[in-house]
């Protein structure tokens, strides 16, 4: 169980903030973030930009622990394999959401 | 271009008449023909296992190639480019601030369309929508009952009318003339029926039929 | 003990009983594997069918071969068939007949559940059949969008047969999954760890994840349509705080990810089948499985590309079409992988291997076209085209049927011990290849130029006449090779000769024991050390059949396997498994009878037919109790074992772990449809809101906790061999006090079916109410069992087991009480 916890955890974290984050987006074009100007760029953005940095930090965080000793697992293909899909799930990451940087907003 | 005959027909999604089918039929060109390379590629490569014979491989070089090579760099680059070609094009096709935008309102029910004008309040088209050639449109979008879709294949991609929703979705005809309008969610029994005119008139033509609004 | 004895030993102690008889008491993977298999084939057929009336409607320009409705009818019926009643079903009857083989075992983790899905599955599917006999078959497309399918523009019954016709046969996949999962994780050869699972095993474990956490979004949505259609609640109605678009999220939140549930074990048939085929091992086993598994995660993350014209803020479309772009790596990797071991090793050209070539041209170009209608902007245009049906077959029959095939003939001398005669596969391959492209290539185009989907005729001035009719002539003609390898298949179980054991000469275990294959598969279970321990130890086949394995000396009556370690596949218990019995039929159609009582809006019958449930759901449990501790047991090579039932972690336990796994995607889903519709749905914020009260959230916290704490402290007292009912009696009673909060939430809600805010808060307080009850249940069941000598300290099973489902309880009632609360504190 724990193995299995441990080869699926970035994913499913990558799941999560995905799916956290395109809820945010749809709260924030449905109460006018776009509308509010902080330096730099709208609300709407720099709330979805720092969610977007600190999950990229959290998968950062993840994939070097996963590679610690302190984490470690007797199976040197389950460590692989979690290694394998924390930079997948990092990938990913940065991947799906980097329409945050470049999209519109709510058109 | 001999395809084109194979391409033309008033519901052709690949003989574009407006700005925003025809990027959309660009991409089409594009994504096809870079479809088919990589097709010819795969192929090749099954055929390539039949016929070359190697002597001793080595596993650690395989997966190199392979896996690293081609199933991750590769589909990554091609994927990478393609994305960004997708995104700026969708943007493109965003309905942006413009000076000349006209609005009309496009209110589906089954099995019928109801179009309304900015321009000329009060006036109610059926199965007909006017508008001005040349010129941005927006087409504000909604349903009176179920989900419907509204689609003018040679103009645009299409949009949903969707009920309690108003969608906007930008099209706009190079030319005069009169293109043919569908709807694309299936709705019931009528929904083969469920079609529409778009009639774009020139300036001139375009002013007569604001100015019948107004007494 | 020689072979031949330990053979009728076995066989006398699994066997099914002779006749057609034994068909509804037989609880022998074997036997519903092939049931399973027989039935998604038949409807296959059935669903073919339809196929070629719809193309006999369109192959000419304004046909009037059948009217609109009836056309609806039929498309409606032919993607709900071959999604629900072939595709899912197949994967399981494959997976439930090969598994265990494969793995090393004798059997699935909960032989009678396996028996229970498959009788859902039959009865569920032949309820849509009779009502497409009737002609009240569903019509509203497969995907079923409210409001035409809501009760003002779908009237009829039609929809209704849809919605619990489904849900009926999706307990089966739901059970099969659970099985699945526990059986891959816990029912190995000893000594097979995960990394020497056979690939096949992994797909199937992922696959069987993603149908825990992919189906639950489509039953809570049916459930929601069928409530708003039989008692009006409005969770689809604009105009009364509901949106039409919450079924489309909870739709494709199931739809996407089913395309990879359905594409996934095909992969796992290539996978194995591609290996031996040339002669070789699996390039990147390693590899395959990272991309099995991101193949699985990304796939939830996918599904709003069916929903890109819904009007979706293009930030919001991108990243879809950013995950959909993404989801082609890993399915890139297994490809170029697949074509990397035939180069690896030397490929021939066997019948399953046509198959195969068959796959990677059609479902690359599937692929191909899949990324194309990823990219936002062409979906516009593309989207409910016939590009899109075209696509969509590309991806299934490239995905699924042509490996399907390729693994049907690969397995065919295992099921029947025999080989083929005629070289018919060979021209049947040849006609489905030909028909097929020629079929949907031509669809690409015609859907290009304007075609929409689901139309029943067009004019002949579309221009489209002529590109039909050579799609309809090539469905024909792909519809004559589909028979033919019917035909092949039926003279085959009649005219063959027999095979020699292992004719592929695979290494899998599957190869390892009787072709056809014995009812206890393995005489004694195999000690793995390699993925392919056939290539390791060429005559295991007859070292196992003389004993030389565990579990090797039978003992009278008693259907052993052993459970294992997930990780290490160390031995760790004896299972005894329960034996033939006709509860899973009987089980199935009191389930049906509750589904009936709905569609035919009998409600009288309902609490009925839930009391009968519950009633032989206790029976069922009931049977696997002992009132002796058995103490360890000699599992052959010296390794004595204690039984899977006197521990902490029986199966039962692995079984509710992952059930709750489903379970809680339910939950979270009907907490996403709650916000979804107070965030995105018009008509909110609603006129009237639940009047809060501080005492009732107050009590039900404090009683779901109580119940959870006292749960757990009975377990720990039992292990100590404490008196029992200081802590068994007030958890009861704790689970009781729920059960009153729940009730006076229902109470005070104000009218349902005048807001989707109330509606929601009614669903939410039924789940509660209905999980508190089912634990009532299961507690007083435990003191049952207690006070009549089947637990002790040693058979301690069941307090697990309880204690999981009273933490559930726990964790949902606090969360539904401030989702129902809250809001009217702070508004």
């Amino acid at each position: 169980m724990k193995e299995l916890l441990r080869v699926l955890l970035p994913l499913l974290v990558w799941l999560a903030s995905f799916s956290a984050i395109y809820g945010l987006h749809g709260l924030g074009c449905a109460s006018g973030w776009t509308e509010v100007a902080l330096p730099v760029m709208s609300l709407f953005r720099w709330v979805l930009f720092l969610a977007w940095s600190a999950t990229i930090f959290f998968q950062l965080l993840l994939l070097l622990a996963l590679r610690t000793q302190r984490f470690d697992t007797t199976s040197s293909f389950i460590r692989r394999l979690s290694i394998t899909n924390s930079w997948t799930a990092l990938i990913a990451t940065f991947w799906t959401l980097y329409p945050i940087a470049v999209s519109s907003t709510c058109g | 271009m001999g395809l084109l005959i194979g391409c033309s027909g008033d519901l052709s999604v690949v003989d574009p008449a407006g700005p925003a089918a025809r990027v959309i039929a660009t991409l089409w060109w594009v994504m096809f023909i870079g479809a088919g390379l990589i097709l010819a590629l795969v192929v090749a490569l099954v055929i390539g296992a039949f016929r070359v014979r190697r002597t001793e491989g080595d596993a650690a070089r395989d997966e190199k190639v392979w896996i690293i090579g081609l199933g991750l760099c590769f589909s990554i680059a091609v994927l990478t480019a393609l994305l960004a070609y997708g995104l700026v094009a969708g943007e493109r096709l965003m309905p942006r601030v413009a000076a000349d935008v006209v609005r009309v309102q496009a209110e589906a029910r089954q099995w019928a369309w109801r179009f309304s004008y900015d321009d000329r309040p009060g006036y109610i088209t059926e199965n007909l929508l006017h508008i001005p050639a040349g010129r941005p449109i927006d087409v504000a979008i909604t349903s009176r009952d179920v989900v419907h879709s509204f689609w003018v294949p040679r103009l645009a991609g299409k949009l949903d009318a969707i009920p309690g929703h108003v969608n906007v979705l930008r099209i706009e005809a190079d030319a005069p003339g009169t293109y043919r309008g569908l709807t694309a969610e299936y709705n019931g029994e009528g929904y083969r029926r469920h079609v529409f005119s778009v009639k774009a008139h020139d300036p001139a033509g375009w002013a007569a039929f604001v100015a019948e609004g107004t007494p | 003990m020689n072979a031949l004895r330990r053979h009728r030993k076995l066989q006398a102690i699994w066997a099914s009983d002779p006749g057609w008889k034994g068909w509804t008491s037989s609880v022998n993977h074997s036997d519903l594997g092939r049931m399973f298999l027989f039935t998604a084939f038949f409807f296959f057929l059935v669903g073919g069918v339809l196929a070629m009336l719809i193309r006999a409607q369109l192959a000419t320009p304004d046909s009037a071969f059948v009217d609109a409705g009836a056309f609806a009818q039929f498309f409606t019926m032919h993607g709900t068939i071959m999604m629900f009643l072939f595709a899912i079903p197949a994967f399981e009857g494959l997976a439930i007949y090969l598994l265990p083989k494969m793995l090393g075992t004798r059997d699935l983790a909960f032989p009678r559940l396996t028996a229970y899905g498959y009788w859902c599955y039959a009865f569920g599917g032949a309820l849509l059949l009779v009502a497409m006999l009737f002609g009240i078959a569903p019509n509203g497309g497969w995907f079923m969008y409210p409001p035409l399918t809501g009760p003002l523009y779908s009237p009829g019954i039609n929809t209704d047969v849809w919605l619990i016709g489904i849900t009926f046969v999706e307990i089966s996949a739901i059970c099969a999954a659970v099985e699945f999962t526990v059986s891959i994780l816990k029912y190995r050869a000893p000594g097979m760890s995960l990394d020497k699972m056979p690939i096949f095993a992994w797909y199937a474990l992922v696959t069987s994840l993603m149908i825990l956490t992919g189906f639950p979004p489509l039953i809570l949505g049916s459930v929601l349509l069928e409530v708003e259609r039989a008692f009006g609640l409005p969770f689809f109605q604009a105009d009364l705080g509901g949106d039409s678009l919450l079924w489309q999220h909870l739709f494709w939140l199931f739809g996407h990810p089913e395309v990879y549930i359905i594409f996934l074990p095909a992969a796992g048939v290539i996978s194995t089948v591609i290996p031996v085929m040339a002669r070789t091992t699996l390039l990147g086993y390693g590899w395959i499985v990272a991309s099995i598994m991101a193949l699985a995660f990304l796939s939830f993350g996918l599904w709003v590309h069916h929903m890109f014209t819904t009007g979706i803020p293009l930030m919001g479309l991108a990243f879809f079409s950013a995950a959909s772009t993404l989801v082609a790596v890993p399915t890139g990797v297994q490809i170029f992988a697949w074509i990397g071991t035939m180069w690896k090793g030397r490929p021939e050209l066997h019948m399953p291997m046509l198959h195969i070539l068959g796959f990677f041209v059609t479902f690359v170009i599937g692929g191909l076209t899949g990324v194309m209608v990823a990219v936002v902007p062409f979906d516009w245009q593309a989207h409910d085209t016939a590009f899109i049906t075209a696509h969509l077959h590309y991806v299934l029959f490239g995905g699924f049927v042509f490996p399907m095939l390729a693994g049907i003939y690969y397995w065919l001398p295992l099921v029947s011990g025999r080989k083929r005669l005629f070289r018919l596969g060979e021209l049947a391959f040849a006609l489905i290849f030909l028909g097929f492209h020629s079929t949907f290539l031509a669809m690409h185009w015609v859907g290009l130029l304007g075609q929409r989907r689901r139309i029943e005729t067009y004019d002949a001035e579309s221009g489209w006449g002529t590109i039909n009719f050579i799609s309809s002539v090539s469905s024909f003609v792909m519809a004559i090779g589909l028979a033919l390898v019917l035909v092949d298949i039926i003279i085959h179980a009649f005219v063959a000769e027999r095979s020699r054991r292992n004719p592929w000469q695979a290494g899998t275990l599957e190869w390892a024991g009787m072709s056809p294959p014995a009812s206890y598969n393995f005489a004694s279970l195999p000690e793995v050390s390699d993925r392919t321990p056939l290539y390791e130890t060429p005559d295991l086949a007859n070292r196992l059949a003389m004993g030389d394995g565990y579990l090797g000396a039978p003992k009278a009556a008693r259907r052993e396997t052993l459970m294992v370690d997930a990780a290490s596949g160390r031995p760790e218990a004896l299972v005894i498994y329960p034996g033939n019995t006709r509860l899973p039929i009987l089980m199935a159609a009191m389930t049906g009878g509750f589904f009936l009582s709905i569609l035919l809006k009998l409600f009288w019958l309902t609490p009925l037919a839930l009391a009968g449930v519950a009633a032989l759901a206790l029976v069922w449990v009931w049977q696997l109790g002992a009132r002796a501790d058995q103490g360890l047991q000699e599992a052959g090579r010296g390794a004595p074992l204690p039984l899977a039932s006197e521990g902490d972690r029986s199966p039962g336990w692995w079984g509710s772990i992952f059930l709750l796994v489903a379970n809680a995607t339910f939950f979270g889903s009907l907490l996403f449809g709650y916000a979804f519709l107070w965030t995105v749905a018009p008509g909110w914020p609603p006129a009237q809101w639940f009047v809060p009260s501080w005492a009732e959230l107050g009590l039900g916290t404090g009683a779901a906790l109580t119940g959870a704490i006292a749960q757990h402290l009975s377990a720990r007292r039992n292990r100590a061999g404490a008196a029992l009912m200081t802590a068994l009696v007030p958890a009861l009673l704790a689970t009781a006090a729920t059960v009153v909060v729940f009730g006076l939430m229902l109470f005070r809600l104000p009218p349902p079916d005048g807001h989707a805010y109330a509606a929601t808060l009614l669903i939410l307080g039924a789940y509660g109410l209905a999980h508190a009850l089912l634990v009532m249940l299961m507690q007083g069941f435990l003191i049952l069992q207690v006070r009549r000598g089947y637990t002790s300290p040693r058979r301690r099973a069941a307090f697990a087991v309880v204690a999981l489902w009273t933490d559930y309880l726990a964790a949902i009632t606090v969360l539904i009480l401030l989702a129902v609360h809250l809001p009217g504190m702070i508004m």
